[in-house]
């Protein structure tokens, strides 16, 4: 199928990412959102669902990567595709539902059907068709691959096996997981879907910022304080020696855990019916799971579209220059203990309620500043000089209050959007 | 999505805890209220009539910004329920919000903290309570309204509806359970926390 490469706006691009500062326009330019929808996020292994979200053969779930909208199926022999949700016909998106099950897909339009695994399987009134070769009518592939059972895909022609992609990152991803019993996580349906008014890059300047903690949380460590809960966003940015790391491909990690030596579960306040769900545990000897309640305290960001934070899974969808809407997925322990997974559900809703609000309004806050041409640009030169490293492949380790990560991730994405892949459907 | 009442996978603990019981009997409950009230027949005059100056007054203290006398209307049993989708249950579905009594005064409180951006300047909502219909329930009755809130913050506006069922007990017809539905946070809304 169709290969873009497309060169005509690298140049315009040019100096607007530099060491230490980025211009406003690659939050404010509609021509450069366009851009990245196919330079970064079809060039990019980007997050699609979780195999366990489609167990059984026929199982589908919708998305988007880059605007177009994706659909993620389990074939009738098991094997997981991720397919462009558009018919082959005149372009009509096949699936609606945000999941389902089908054991085909027809068209609503004039009814042509495809199975699962993207064959076109039947045309209505086949013999009026010119078609010979029905082959080149299945639906738009995307190269697939998974890492313990976290589905990805790119529409990159030839693109770096997964592996390689997530590289460092791996090390923090096998903790997230394995830290549940059997290594057994799972995705529990139905997320948050929660929208802010400004450029998708702002959630990433904002997912390794440990900073901001302390400032735009103060409300959420005010809540803590209340009642005696230093709250795990509640230390000394200053002197805590938590660990930020910006590894190459422009992921990022905070790893909060040297920070709070009493564990994850200290750092939590009374969330609703937790006694009696604690004490249960408690009684059961099993006390050392209740840290599982909570996240990892292992912030992992794998840009462009993922990020684990606490026990979500925050997958960061464009909708436009100045639209973004988070998708919050709350994961599973299937293997623990099911007062784990209770508590989860309101540990989960204790951090959107009183500390995703604040963050939103930051990101709204500045979109709107940006929207000033006069003050060009966005300072980042926290921490710097950097470490050689950040020529290389190695990842550079700070405090928590270096803007390195921003720095890396970004010039990964300056480095994707004026050397642009080749992209194509399969 | 589960529909029917939870029940705890077969992992390690699948005999119940008497405790994990008793937070699943509240929350199939509150599943059942939920699930079930489209199969209500025609309500009761009396009771709807009894109902509607409570369900209006709570709108009026909300709309106000008065949110420590609103806290005063709940019962120490009460729960506030915001879950994604009509047919979600609270102990198998990620919920904007479930709180208790206790969360619902820490609530206000955030509410009233300066450094709750989110809410600092606050959202403006004018409520339009709706369609009430009441039946009698254990102690009290139970009550399901249509809302429709207005927001407007930082010069920007939403308007977003959907219902409300209400369990009032007590001469008072204090609030010991609340659910209120919202579709549009099936599929993306700005900064809801203005919802209550
Ligand atoms: S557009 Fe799908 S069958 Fe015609
Ligand atoms: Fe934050």
């Amino acid at each position: 199928m169709t290969v873009i490469n497309s060169d005509t706006a690298t140049a315009d691009f040019e100096g607007l990412v530099q060491p230490h500062r980025v211009h406003r326009r690659i939050y404010t330019d509609p021509a450069i959102f366009e851009m990245e929808m196919t330079r970064v996020f079809a060039a990019s292994w980007c997050y699609v669902g979780h195999e366990s979200e489609i167990p059984a053969p026929g199982d589908y779930r919708t998305t988007t990567l880059g605007l177009r909208p994706v659909l993620m199926t389990r074939a009738r022999d098991g094997a997981v595709n991720v397919l462009l949700n558009r018919c082959t016909h005149r372009g009509t998106v096949l699936a609606a539902e945000a999941s389902g099950c089908a054991k085909r897909f027809v068209c609503p339009y004039h009814g042509w059907t495809f199975a699962p695994d993207g064959q076109l399987v039947a045309i209505p009134f086949p013999a009026d068709h010119a078609v010979e070769d029905r082959s080149t009518l299945s639906l738009g592939r995307l190269a697939t691959a998974s890492y313990r059972g976290f589905v990805f895909a790119t529409l990159n022609a030839e693109p770096e096996p997964l592996d390689c992609w997530l590289g460092e990152a791996r090390e923090a991803f096998d903790t997230i997981v394995d830290r549940h019993p059997g290594g057994d996580i799972g995705v529990m349906g139905s997320p948050h879907l929660l929208e802010f008014v400004g450029n998708w890059k702002l959630s990433w300047d904002n997912a390794a910022d440990g900073l901001h903690a302390t400032f735009a949380h103060e409300s959420y460590n005010t809540l803590g304080e209340m009642v005696d809960t230093e709250t795990v966003l509640a230390r000394d940015p200053g002197s805590t020696p938590m660990v930020s790391k910006a590894l190459r491909n422009g992921h990022m990690v905070v790893d909060q855990r040297p920070g709070i030596p009493q564990g994850p579960w200290a750092t939590m306040r009374r969330v609703p019916f937790r006694e009696p769900l604690e004490t249960a545990l408690v009684d059961a000897g099993e006390e050392s799971l209740l840290d599982l309640a909570t996240g990892s305290m292992i912030n992992l960001s794998l840009f462009p579209n993922l990020l684990f934070v606490g026990n979500q899974l925050l997958v960061i969808e464009p909708v436009a220059v100045d639209r973004t809407r988070l998708q919050l997925w709350l994961t599973s322990a299937p293997s623990a203990p099911s007062e784990i997974d209770l508590l989860r559900l309101r540990v989960d809703e204790d951090f959107v309620n009183f500390g995703t609000p604040d963050d939103l309004d930051m990101f709204e806050r500045v979109q709107r500043g940006l929207s000033i041409p006069e003050m060009e640009w966005i300072d980042m030169s926290r921490g710097l000089p950097d470490s050689d490293a950040a020529d290389g492949d190695a990842t550079i380790y700070g405090p928590i209050t270096s803007e390195a990560p921003q720095r890396r991730y970004l010039a990964h994405y300056a480095k994707l959007m004026t050397t642009p892949a080749a992209t194509r459907a399969r | 999505m589960t529909v029917a009442a939870a029940r705890p996978p077969d992992g390690p603990s699948a005999e119940m805890s008497a405790a994990q019981a008793a937070v699943l009997a509240r929350y199939d409950e509150m599943a059942a209220l939920l699930v079930g009230m489209d199969d209500r027949p025609r309500a009761d005059p009396g009771l709807t009539a009894e109902a509607a100056p409570a369900l209006l007054h709570e709108a009026r203290l909300l709309d106000a910004g008065r949110f420590e006398d609103w806290l005063e209307g709940w019962t120490s049993d009460a729960v506030l329920w915001l879950p994604l989708s009509a047919r979600a249950h609270p102990g198998t579905d990620q919920s904007l919000l479930l709180d208790d009594r206790r969360r619902l005064a820490e609530r206000v409180d955030w509410r009233r903290e300066p450094s709750a951006w989110g809410q600092h300047p606050p959202s403006r909502t004018t409520r339009v309570v709706g369609s009430i219909e009441a039946w009698p329930a254990a102690n009290g009755l139970v009550a399901r309204s249509t809302l429709l809130i207005d927001e407007h913050r930082h010069g920007r506006h939403q308007a977003l509806a959907g219902y409300q069922i209400h369990e009032l007990v007590g001469d008072d017809l204090h609030r010991r359970t609340k659910i209120l539905v919202v579709p549009a946070l099936g599929t993306g809304v700005r900064n809801p926390s203005f919802l209550l």
